[in-house]
């Protein structure tokens, strides 16, 4: 009894040693532009911001960075070498893009860490580049998985065999799923809002309605953080107040008023610290741990070397972060101008 | 959704006495699941006395879940899956084909936006009489807008036959590859969207595959439902354009819609559906006529792979 005691007494690990495993299992993630806070496995953020404000993309470049290897043939990526899951529910994934993208990324690293080995011109190494850039490119496109759904019960089917499907994808490949990624969260919304609820056969039958939606939303993801660590992130479309304006809007016609939307007049002095009005549910709200607001700016990036892209702005709504990040997105990536 | 009553025939497992134990914690159908916490009632099978043929049955129905889903696809699938089936198809108008690097995207949903005799309508005329050469083109007419006429004009255009026989012949191919649809509700276009999905669905592969389908105009079906606070109508409003996704991307169709402009304070104009609207299309053009000629303009306002702002001018 006594050595059993004692044996419980004994460390299972020092402090050093468990910072060193927590950060090699629960690693910072730095993803430009939401490098300013430190963002890791387990986190629930969401991106907040108008239609075509670069949410997708942001998404997009996050999940390449999750597949590509950090290192392959000799060559860096920087990446991490594990599984991203998409789950469409805006339906508007273009997966051309997504290939160009990721065909942009590889080509980038294998030619800038060329710079050192200028032996590189003859043809058959050249060749030789282009078969590894296309293995690499099918490893990494494989370990990207996406699917879509039409509607929020589509949505809760796919989270409820989500465990199932990620212990599948391990088994088989050995990768785990890094990311996951959902665009958009509030998709379903007004879906769910104007569905009528059926009458209740039993008093304690819960109805189709968007509040119990979003507490199964919840409680399933919250259930598969435990058995999978994963970092999330969601879209969320907003429509923003008067004294936001939007690219499309203002940059191309500059006469359409973003003052008759129904929505700003509810951007009243009871909610005046967010520029945009709130919809999703307290729920889900209080799940979200970081948030970011996206916006594009009216100002085009004039520049030799990137000509003609839209300059967006990121600003922390939480934790607050006293600063704009200015930054524009091109094929190779997001790069912060400021 | 189907009680669960239903599935017995075809599940065993799903007797009533699994069914008694589900109803006493307010599940009676598949879709009751999908809001319930299995967990916890995984928990309290396991204080049943029959625990172990009650966690069969969650089993069984959580198999059933796993069918209500779209497949998981990866990237390599996904990118064979549009290489093969989602291609471009041309609109025939050559300044538009150039903007959007070779035509509308075949899977996706391509809105034109703009005022009044600004082309909207030319526009969707002239790709259905390009595309119905080779295939069939679903036309949902709002405001009696097709015009027979006007395909046959653009036919005599492009192909230059020296034979009229051989242009007759053209012409009737054309025709009757072009199916339209008169609709004045929202209610009529579900209607005919629901029988496409199931015609298209048994349809064996073989013959003049549909690859075209246009809503002329999609704002006039679905103002009149979008009332000052009207949940109901938004409901609606994002139905059809889920639907019409959905449609777009199973069966490779490219879809077509228009939206109008209402005006604003201050003379201005702006899209008829608005913000609640803008986040369905993929690709959103705006259009408007050249003042003094006969050009018209087409603005890029959304587009998944080409910038936003880049404009052409294109003759009809």
């Amino acid at each position: 009894m006594g050595s059993h005691a004692k044996a419980w007494l004994v460390e299972d690990e020092t402090a050093s040693e468990m910072l060193e495993r927590v950060q090699t299992e629960r690693p910072f993630l730095l993803l430009p532009p939401l490098h300013r806070v430190p963002i890791r496995v387990g986190n629930v953020v969401e991106l907040v911001g108008p239609s075509s404000s670069s949410k997708t993309h942001i998404l997009i470049q996050a999940a390449i960075t999750c597949i590509l290897p950090k290192q392959w043939n000799g060559v860096s990526y920087g990446g991490l070498g594990h599984s991203a899951m998409f789950i469409d529910l805006d339906c508007r994934f273009d997966i051309s893009r997504f290939s160009e993208l990721l065909n942009h990324r590889i080509m980038e690293a294998g030619s800038s860490s060329n710079v050192d080995c200028h032996k590189m011109d003859s043809e058959d190494q050249f060749a030789g580049m282009k078969h590894y850039n296309e293995e690499l490119f099918a490893l990494c496109m494989k370990r990207f998985l996406y699917i879509r759904c039409y509607d929020s019960s589509e949505f809760l089917a796919t989270l409820k065999t989500l465990h199932y499907r990620i212990r599948k994808e391990r088994e088989a490949h050995g990768l785990n799923v890094h990311l996951l990624l959902i665009d958009s969260i509030g998709a379903f919304h007004w879906l769910d809002r104007g569905s009528s609820s059926f009458p209740p056969e039993g008093d304690n039958r819960k109805s189709w309605h968007l509040q119990n939606v979003s507490e199964a939303v919840v409680q399933e993801i919250r259930r598969l953080l435990l058995v999978h660590p994963m970092l999330v992130m969601a879209t969320k479309a907003v429509v923003l107040g008067n004294n936001y304006s939007t690219n499309e809007l203002t940059r191309n016609y500059g006469k359409w008023p973003a003052a008759d939307n129904p929505y700003s007049r509810n951007v009243t002095s009871s909610d005046r610290q967010l520029p945009y009005r709130e919809y999703m549910p307290a729920v889900w709200q209080s799940f979200v741990t970081h948030r970011t607001l996206v916006r594009a700016t009216d100002d085009d990036l004039v520049n030799e070397e990137r000509p003609n892209n839209s300059v967006y702005l990121l600003e922390w709504l939480m934790p607050p972060v006293n600063s704009l990040e200015k930054f524009t997105v091109t094929d190779t990536g997001v790069f912060i101008l400021s | 959704m189907a009680p669960l009553k239903n599935l017995e025939t075809e599940y065993p497992i799903i007797d009533s006495s699994f069914r008694n134990f589900c109803a006493s914690h307010g599940i009676f159908s598949v879709e009751d699941f999908l809001i319930h916490d299995l967990y916890m009632l995984a928990a309290f099978a396991e204080q049943n006395n029959s625990s172990e043929r009650l966690k069969e049955g969650i089993t069984q129905v959580l198999s059933i879940i796993d069918d209500m889903h779209q497949p998981w696809l990866n990237g390599m699938e996904l990118l064979e899956d549009a290489k093969r089936n989602k291609h471009v198809l041309p609109t025939g108008i050559q300044g538009i084909d150039l903007l959007l690097g070779g035509g509308i995207h075949i899977g996706q949903l391509t809105e034109l936006v703009g005022p009044s005799s600004s082309g909207k309508t030319q526009v969707c005329l002239q790709t259905a009489s390009n595309v119905a050469s080779t295939h069939m083109v679903l036309y949902l007419d709002t405001g009696n807008s097709f015009s027979p006429e006007r395909i046959a004009y653009f036919l005599g255009k492009t192909n230059d036959l020296a034979s009229a026989q051989a242009e007759n012949q053209i012409l009737q191919k054309v025709m009757s590859n072009i199916l339209c649809h008169s609709v004045f509700d929202i209610f009529a276009m579900f209607d005919v969207l629901h029988q496409l999905e199931s015609h298209l669905r048994y349809q064996d592969g073989g013959g003049c595959q549909m690859r075209l389908l246009i809503v002329d105009s999609i704002s006039s079906l679905i103002s009149p439902v979008l009332g000052s606070n009207s949940t109901q109508g938004r409901a609606l409003m994002l139905s059809a354009g889920y639907l019409l996704k959905k449609l777009a991307h199973q069966h490779n169709l490219a879809v077509l819609v228009i939206n109008h402009t209402v005006g604003s304070e201050g003379g201005s104009s702006k899209p008829a559906l608005g913000d609640g609207w803008k986040s369905i299309p993929h690709s959103r053009l705006f259009l408007s006529c050249v003042h003094g000629s006969n050009d018209y303009n087409v603005l890029i306002l959304k587009h998944p792979s080409k910038a936003s702002g880049t404009a052409a001018r294109f003759v009809i």
